[in-house]
C-alpha cells in the first residue's frame, strides 16, 4: 500500500471521476451539517491531506456498529473500506489474523504515533483484571489502554463504548465500563446508538480528516451535528403528538394510520440522535417509521430505564416493581391516612380534656 | 366561647397574593403534568393538522411554570428584602443547634400528643417553617431547575438549555430527569394534604382564624374561657 496517499489519489486510482469525487464531498458536507461554502475545504482536505490511519478495536460488543458501518450508503461500503479511511487494523474485518494482525497494530502505533484515530467498538470488562474479555491473548482492558496511549483521538462507537449499553446494565457482572471511564487523558468523541447510524459514523471520521479537529461536542461528548436534537424534534409523527392522537395498542386503527407512539412507550422525546433525520439503510426507514416506539438506544443506561413499552420507568419499591405514579399515590394515601389518624387523636384528646374540665367544675 | 381580644395583621397583601398564585399554579402544574405523562382523553376526530390537543396541555404547563417561577422569585425577594416580620426567613436557622432546641421540640411534642398544651405562634411555628423549607423551597427549586432543563431541550442552544442543560448529564440522561421531575411532583399533593389538615386543625384547636387569615390577612387572639 502506497503510504501518505490522499483520498483523491485513491479515488483516481479506483477510476472514480472527479465529478463523482466532488459529489461525494458535497454529500459529506450535507451530512456534517456544514454550509455549502465549506465544500471547497472538504475537497481541499480530500485532495491534499494523507489519509488518517484508523485502528478499530473490538471489546465487549455485538458488532452491530460494524454491521451498521458496512451499510453506509453515502458513501458506500466499498468506498469506505478500500478508499476513504485507512482502516489499518480491524480484527473483525481484516483478512489477516493472529500475530500478523497484532503486528500491524503495533506498527501503526509506532509509525503514526500521536496521529492515528482509535475507534473503539464495545467496552472493556474491568472486573478481575478484565478477564471477561480476552482478545489476541490479552485482556481488552490492556489492549485499550495500550492503543489509546498514542492515539490522536478516540472515537467511541455505539452505546457500548460511549455509555456501557447492555454490558453494564444492572447488575453488570463483568464490571463493563465505557471508554470514557477508562481513558481520561484523550479527547473522546461518543457516537452512541445501538448501533450508531452509519452515515453518522462516516461523517465523524470525515470531519476529523477535513478539519484536523474533533467535531463540536455536546455536554455528553457527542457530536452536536448529529446529537443536538431529539428524535422527537424531527419526528414525522410529531403532528400527531401535538394533536393528542396516540396509538393505544399495537392492533388498533391508530397504528394503521401511523399516529404517535408516545403512549406505547416511545423514548423519542428523551433520546438524542439523528434517526428521524438521516434514517437507516440509505434513508429507507427508522424504528418509528416502521411502527415501533423508539427504545432510546443512544441514551445512557437505556436498558435500566425500562420497560420499553411504557412511558414511565419502573423502579424497585417496597420489594416489587413500581412506577412514579404508584409510589406517589401510595405516599399521598399515607399522608391522608396520617392526617385522619391525627385528627382522630386530636378529637379524643379534646374530649378528654373537656371531660376533665367538666369534672373539675 | 372565648371573647375576641385582639386582631393581628399577619399576612400582608403580597404574601396573600403569593400564596394563592402559588396554590393555583401548583394545582395547574400537577394536573397538566400528570396529563402530559399520560394523555388519557380520546383523540379528536379528523386530521391532526386541525388540533393541538397535547400541545395545549404542554403550553398550559409551561405558562403556569413561568408564573410559578416568577411568583417564587418574588417570594424570595419579599422574604429577604420585604421587611415583613412574618414573611422573612430570618428566624429559620436549621444549621444552628439552638434552632432545634426548646421551641421546635415543644411543637413536635405537642403534635405527637406528648405535651398537653399547644404552643401558639402568630406566624409560622418551627415545624411549619421546616416543612415549608423542605416542600416549598427545596421541592419548588428542584422542580424549577429540572423543569427548565427539560424546557431547554425544546430549543438547543437557547437560554434554558445553556443555563440549566447541565442537569441532564447530572441525572444521567433526559429520561431519568423526566422521571425525577415526575416522581418529585407527588410531594405537592402530599404537602397540600398535610398543609390543609394542619391549618384546619390549628383553627379548631387554637381558634386563631388561621384558615380565613390567608384571605383577610388577620389572625385573632381569643380570651380563654374562664375555667
Amino acid at each position: 500500500m502506497q503510504s501518505n496517499q490522499t483520498f483523491a489519489d485513491l479515488f483516481r486510482a479506483r477510476g472514480v471521476s472527479r465529478r463523482d469525487f466532488l459529489k461525494f464531498c458535497s454529500l459529506t458536507s450535507v451530512y456534517l451539517g456544514l454550509s455549502p461554502s465549506m465544500v471547497p475545504s472538504i475537497v481541499q482536505a480530500m485532495e491534499n491531506k494523507p489519509r488518517t490511519p484508523v485502528i478499530w478495536i473490538h471489546g465487549l460488543e455485538c458488532t452491530c456498529c460494524s454491521e451498521s458501518f458496512i451499510r453506509s450508503s453515502h458513501p458506500t461500503i466499498e468506498d469506505i473500506l478500500f478508499n476513504m479511511i485507512s482502516l489499518d487494523y480491524d480484527d473483525v474485518l481484516s483478512a489477516a489474523a493472529g500475530h500478523q494482525l497484532e503486528d500491524v497494530r503495533h506498527k501503526i502505533m509506532k509509525e503514526y504515533k500521536g496521529k492515528y484515530i482509535l475507534a473503539v467498538e464495545g467496552n472493556a470488562s474491568t472486573k478481575d483484571d478484565g478477564v471477561y474479555c480476552m482478545v489476541g491473548g490479552d485482556s481488552f482492558l490492556n489492549t485499550l489502554k495500550e492503543t489509546a496511549a498514542d492515539a490522536a483521538a478516540i472515537i467511541a462507537w455505539g452505546t457500548c463504548a460511549s455509555f456501557g449499553c447492555v454490558q453494564n446494565a444492572d447488575p453488570n457482572p463483568t464490571g463493563a465500563a465505557p471508554v470514557s471511564d477508562i481513558i481520561k487523558n484523550k479527547p473522546i468523541v461518543k457516537v452512541p446508538g445501538c448501533p450508531a447510524i452509519s452515515e453518522v459514523m462516516t461523517g465523524v471520521i470525515t470531519h476529523f480528516h477535513t478539519f484536523g479537529t474533533l467535531p463540536e461536542l455536546d455536554r455528553l461528548g457527542r457530536p452536536k451535528a448529529f446529537y443536538k436534537t431529539r428524535i422527537h424534534d424531527k419526528c414525522y409523527r410529531r403532528a400527531f403528538f401535538d394533536a393528542g392522537m396516540f396509538v393505544r395498542s399495537f392492533d388498533d386503527d391508530a397504528t394503521r394510520k401511523g399516529w404517535c407512539l408516545y403512549k406505547m412507550g416511545c423514548k423519542g422525546p428523551t433520546t438524542y440522535n439523528a434517526c428521524s433525520k438521516i434514517q437507516w439503510n440509505a434513508g429507507t426507514s427508522f424504528p418509528i417509521g416502521s411502527g415501533h416506539p423508539c427504545i432510546g438506544c443512544s441514551e445512557p443506561n437505556f436498558w435500566d430505564r425500562g420497560p420499553f413499552y411504557s412511558r414511565l420507568a419502573e423502579v424497585p419499591f417496597l420489594g416489587s416493581d413500581s412506577n412514579a405514579d404508584k409510589i406517589g399515590v401510595i405516599a399521598v394515601g399515607a399522608a391522608a391516612a396520617g392526617a385522619a389518624a391525627h385528627a382522630a387523636a386530636t378529637a379524643v384528646k379534646k374530649a378528654k380534656s373537656e371531660k376533665l374540665d367538666n369534672d373539675k367544675a | 366561647m372565648g371573647r375576641l381580644i385582639e386582631e393581628i395583621y399577619v399576612w400582608r397583601l403580597p404574601v396573600r397574593f403569593y400564596h394563592w398564585i402559588n396554590a393555583l399554579c401548583t394545582v395547574a402544574l400537577f394536573v397538566t403534568g400528570i396529563y402530559i405523562a399520560a394523555p388519557v382523553l380520546n383523540p379528536p376526530l379528523g386530521e391532526a393538522v386541525w388540533y393541538k390537543g397535547l400541545a395545549w396541555w404542554r403550553y398550559l404547563h409551561f405558562i403556569s411554570a413561568f408564573i410559578f417561577i416568577g411568583n417564587f422569585l418574588f417570594r424570595l425577594y419579599w422574604a429577604l428584602f420585604g421587611g415583613d416580620r412574618y414573611a422573612r426567613f430570618g428566624g429559620f436557622r436549621p444549621w444552628s443547634p439552638a434552632w432545634w432546641g426548646k421551641p421546635f421540640r415543644e411543637q413536635v411534642e405537642s403534635y405527637l400528643f406528648i405535651r398537653s398544651e399547644e404552643p401558639n405562634y402568630v406566624g409560622h411555628n418551627p415545624v411549619a417553617a421546616l416543612a415549608h423549607f423542605i416542600f416549598i423551597f427545596c421541592g419548588s427549586s428542584f422542580m424549577i431547575f429540572s423543569g427548565l432543563a427539560m424546557y431547554g431541550e425544546n430549543n438547543p442552544g437557547g437560554f434554558s438549555e445553556a443555563w440549566f442543560g447541565w442537569l441532564i448529564p447530572l441525572f444521567g440522561g433526559s429520561y431519568t430527569l423526566h422521571f425525577a421531575h415526575h416522581l418529585m411532583a407527588w410531594i405537592f399533593p402530599i404537602y397540600v394534604i398535610m398543609h390543609l389538615y394542619a391549618v384546619f386543625r390549628h383553627d379548631v384547636v387554637d381558634r386563631t382564624s388561621v384558615t380565613s387569615s390567608i384571605i383577610t390577612g388577620f389572625k385573632h387572639k381569643v380570651e380563654e374561657e374562664p375555667g
